[in-house]
């Protein structure tokens, strides 16, 4: 009876991965085989003791925190630091490696060319203006400026500096 | 259920975090029984839930769907147990050799005596799951504690289902000679 012994087949037997056939002709055998059943009874033992503990522990765990602190993990991983932040805008090696700094640099020549004339252009100012007369009297002294460009032409009334230490007459 | 899990992964490929919390519902427990029945360290096992589940969210997007959630949870779980355990595991504390004598108890019920033995016992366990290599304990784990079928195992494990049995039958073989005395007297109660 022992020659028919085979502890591959019980232990898939023990596994549940036999097929009908193979249970049948296990279970014929048990009836009557001490030692398989002994081998059997083994490895009933070794299962209790392996998953004993961890039925008693998992019934007492309740995991909803473990989920909280995932959360947190995933929302703080999602949000860089600033600084990361601040080097992503700074870095020009994506653009650089695309190659369109080329026409980039070249709109900005273009748009500096097109300004430069009026970037360059004189502004008026008072110095435009020109003295094209110039009047000295004893009480008072005229002095007529003439803007070229606008027509613009500004009279002063100087009075004459004898005038301001002289007594009045 | 299927669909529903399509859906699910779906949702959760693009980022939406809700579909991620259905599925942690989903499986959770699952992990954690594996990563505790690896470790026997609840702290320990905490982390690696949390873990596993922060790398599916991240990696979720290489999920082609060629198997199943659960397998792919699964493979999750028992390479970052296996690498928390290559990475911070302490040897097993002490040897098991020459100590025999007392009955499993069925739970801490029955008295501060049995709850004492039943700790004892417990440790003796965990202690000898240390002394195995860890893709035995790892194929032991899945089949005794969560069940799984050989093809399951090996899906979870890369491996095949030969390689399966194999690591099945020599960590069985190795449990039971380290709990000498412990399993042969529950079994001939």
């Amino acid at each position: 009876m022992k020659e028919s012994c085979s502890g591959e087949l019980l232990e898939r037997f023990f596994d549940g991965e036999v097929t009908e056939g193979e249970r049948s002709l296990v279970e014929g055998h048990l009836s009557y085989c001490r030692t398989c059943q002994h081998a059997l009874k083994s490895m009933e033992g070794l299962r209790h003791l392996i998953k004993a503990p961890v039925d008693e522990v998992d019934e007492k765990e309740n995991l909803y925190w473990v989920w909280q602190r995932i959360e947190r993990e995933i929302q703080s991983r999602e949000k860089p630091p600033w600084k990361e932040i601040v080097w992503h805008w700074l870095d020009v090696t994506s653009m650089l490696r695309k190659r369109v700094w080329v026409p980039a640099a070249a709109a900005i020549v273009a748009i500096l060319l097109a300004l430069a004339p009026s970037l360059l252009k004189k502004t008026p100012s008072s110095s435009d203006l020109s003295v094209v007369e110039y009047v000295e009297s004893q009480s008072y002294n005229v002095m007529v400026y003439e803007s070229e460009k606008e027509n613009v032409t500004v009279i002063w009334l100087l009075e004459s500096p004898e005038m301001e230490g002289a007594p009045q007459s | 259920m299927e669909r529903d899990e399509a859906e699910l992964i779906s949702r959760c490929q693009k980022g939406n975090q809700e579909a991620l919390k259905q599925i942690f519902d989903l499986y959770n427990k699952k992990v954690y029984r594996i990563a505790y029945g690896v470790l026997r360290h609840r702290e320990e096992a905490l982390d690696i839930v949390q873990e596993v589940f922060i790398k599916l969210f991240r990696s979720i997007k290489n999920f082609k769907g060629e198997s199943r959630l659960s397998t792919y949870l699964y493979r999750m779980a028992v390479n970052t147990a296996i690498d928390h355990m290559r990475k911070i595991r302490k040897p097993a504390l002490s040897s098991l050799e020459g100590e025999e004598g007392f009955q499993p108890a069925e739970g801490p019920e029955k008295g501060p005596d049995r709850i004492f033995l039943y700790k004892e016992l417990e440790e003796k366990v965990n202690e000898a799951l240390g002394k195995i290599p860890a893709d035995q304990r790892m194929a032991l784990v899945l089949r005794e504690v969560e069940g799984l079928s050989y093809q399951e195992i090996a899906d979870s494990m890369k491996c095949s289902i030969g390689t399966v049995m194999s690591r099945l039958h020599y960590g069985r073989k190795k449990m039971q000679d380290l709990l000498k005395g412990y399993v042969t007297q529950e079994t001939e109660e």
